[in-house]
């Protein structure tokens, strides 16, 4: 089976680290690039999480471009569970790797847009999309290139995580979100309805720990700090698997549920702002715009992060 | 004097041929390039026109780059006034200019970001929707630091709109764009309806344009001539404005125009979506990002673009030796 090409456009961020080192260790897949943006944390330090954990997962082959350093139109806002580094209070090697001189949008355009390009390539969105609705503006052509959009982000029948109504990735850049949802791309949508049904708990870090070989301190620090401890909110202890769900979704899509519908996001109303819509019963008489995934299998899904995160242990043994 | 670094991001459109024309003879600038974007018409009509402008300048040392070809977030709206096009060759003369192949946007962020580093900041006269320029500042702080000032012919105060009865085509075109360029701490020249309204060209200037402007100048009477501009309901009297050429006019003799600063915003959604506000009064206790020109002098600027579209006419302008 030959890889599946992807890029990841991310805000490392505790939740993208666990994308990312799941990501590392899986051969379906095939990491072309890795492109922080402004998100959970300022460029600088999204983009120096992303070289540290490149090197964490000894995978420092994957080149890395700096994304934009602001949301389109709005003020940047950071994310609140995440500490004040972005990799809760752990603290990872000052890195060797250094950032490629291109930025992230000249690469996503340069290589979306290749005529030398074989195979689409797959987007795998954990961030604030502002990279991907940057470089669509400038060259409408991307979209050719790309196979389809996976995206953590949006809350449907759920409520916000960042508001009322919002979640944080959509209404951290709510109209480069907008650009994405009409830019006709396929986009599976895995938003807070699906990611809350995923829990991380204490219990599950204490088997991550045991099995994860050379990184299973750093990994354990980063699951435990994850912790909302909020069993009003989530139902039990433990955080919710975000943006590694992206990585699962293309790993193991039967482990997923999804419903077809048109996607609108607002970036108008202040109160509502960053919210995302779904047309769950053709009331607006346009053409569904995404896969969105309303089911998850939990016990599937952290068994196959504990398949995954164990071959850590391999390779120390190797 | 040294010479002005300027780079003129356009949709051209008439009055952007007037005002390249007259950035293009004029010593005091020195053009690094046209960053041209959709507007009036599709971007590539106004990259075929940007192309041909630069030929019958005879200035094809000066670059052009294609940019966005659309707004960022709203759907598309293009000029109402926008009935020639892509310029017939029986107007413009066909030129075997092409744009390069760098995109416009990355031009600008190299070109803004190297000045940056040399400490010598560049000047942008925005002419269109600014969808090139906020898809360049979004992209590295840097970009911010190397524009020394915009100078953006866009909005309306007092004057009301153009094309919507409250707004300006440029803002409206995009007023994301231009929300993004007013709030990115460069420092911003605005030229508005209020003031370009107060110079009104006829039919008598058109004439002087061709008389003693060479192929350009024969080339902007033609564009000119294909419509008449005057509106007397509106300005009470012949003539019409070139909007665009008050952004070059500004740079070269900044004593022709009265200003104030003020704080200045667009309406981003909504039924009044471009409407601008210019806070002359400071109701809104915020440092102001905008010097807004208020007034023009009139003979001065129809004189000072005659005169250098006239430059045409008197000196073949070649590379490098814009004027003669």
């Amino acid at each position: 089976m030959t890889p599946i090409p992807i890029i990841v456009d991310c805000d490392p961020g505790i939740d993208d680290t666990i994308a990312l080192l799941t990501a590392f260790v899986s051969p379906e897949l095939e990491i072309l690039g890795i492109t922080p943006v402004c998100g959970n944390q300022p460029l600088e330090r999204t983009v120096r999480n992303a070289l540290q954990v490149c090197e964490l997962g000894r995978r420092t082959d994957i080149p890395v471009y700096a994304g934009c350093f602001r949301p389109m139109l709005r003020e940047p806002i950071f994310g609140q569970f995440h500490g004040k580094t972005g990799l809760g209070n752990t603290v990872l090697p000052e890195p060797v790797k250094t950032v490629e001189p291109k930025s992230a949008v000249d690469f996503l355009i340069d290589i979306l847009t290749a005529a030398a390009l074989k195979k689409r390539i797959t987007i795998c969105c954990l961030g604030p999309m502002t990279n991907l609705a940057v470089a669509l503006r400038m060259n409408p052509q991307v979209a050719e290139g790309i196979e389809r959009i996976v995206m953590m982000g949006g809350a449907y029948r759920e409520p916000g995580n960042r508001t009322m109504t919002a979640e944080f990735n959509v209404l951290a850049d709510p109209h480069a979100a907008h650009v994405v949802f009409s830019s006709g791309i396929p986009i599976v949508a895995l938003a807070l309805d699906a990611t809350h049904q995923v829990m991380l708990k204490p219990e599950h870090v204490a088997e991550f720990s045991n099995v994860s070989g050379r990184i299973s301190q750093t990994l354990a620090e980063l699951m435990a700090f994850w912790d909302r401890n909020d069993v009003r909110r989530y139902g039990s202890r433990g955080g919710p698997l975000h943006d590694p769900l992206v990585i699962a979704y293309l790993l193991a899509p039967h482990l997923f549920t999804t419903e077809r519908a048109r996607v609108f996001v607002e970036h108008e109303s202040e109160l509502c702002m960053g919210q995302t819509i779904a047309d769950w019963y053709g009331k607006s008489g346009l053409e569904p715009n995404a896969d969105i995934v309303t089911k998850v299998d939990a016990e599937g899904i952290i068994a196959l992060f504990l398949d995954r995160l164990s071959r850590y242990a391999e390779k120390a043994v190797a | 004097m040294s010479r002005q670094p300027v780079i003129i991001d356009a949709d051209p459109g008439l009055d952007d041929a007037a005002a390249i024309l007259m950035a293009l003879a004029s010593p005091e600038i020195d053009v690094l390039g046209l960053s041209i974007v959709a507007g009036n018409v599709p971007l590539q009509d106004t990259v075929a026109n940007a192309c041909k402008i630069v030929g019958v300048s005879g200035r094809t040392d000066v670059p052009v780059y294609a940019g966005a070809a659309g707004p960022l977030v709203r759907e598309q709206v293009f000029g109402k006034y926008a009935r020639i096009g892509a310029f017939s060759d029986d107007l413009v003369a066909r030129s075997d200019i092409t744009p390069s192949e760098e995109h416009a946007v990355r031009f600008i962020v190299r070109s803004a970001r190297e000045a940056a580093r040399a400490g010598e900041p560049i000047t942008i006269c925005a002419i269109g929707p600014m969808t090139n320029l906020a898809l360049a500042l979004i992209q590295h702080p840097d970009v911010a630091l190397g524009i020394r000032q915009i100078v953006s012919m866009g909005g309306a105060f007092t004057a009301l709109g153009h094309r919507t009865p409250w707004a300006e085509f440029n803002v409206l075109a995009d007023p994301h764009a231009a929300e993004i360029v007013y709030r990115s701490g460069v420092p911003i020249v605005v030229m508005p309806l209020d003031m370009t309204f107060q110079a009104l060209f006829t039919a008598e200037h058109f004439k002087s344009f061709s008389a003693r402007g060479g192929a350009a100048g024969c080339a902007l009477y033609n564009l000119f001539s294909t419509f008449d501009r005057s509106d007397i309901a509106r300005f009470g009297r012949p003539g019409g404005p070139i909007h665009d050429a008050t952004t070059i006019a500004w740079l070269i003799r900044p004593e022709l125009f009265t200003s104030r600063k003020a704080t200045v915003g667009t309406q981003v959604t909504g039924l009044t979506m471009g409407y601008t506000y210019a806070d002359f009064y400071h109701k809104m206790d915020r440092t102001p990002n905008a010097t807004v020109v208020t007034d023009v002098d009139e003979a001065g600027f129809i004189n000072l673009l005659i005169e250098r579209i006239s430059l045409y006419g008197s000196a073949a302008p070649g590379p490098k030796t814009p004027g003669g």
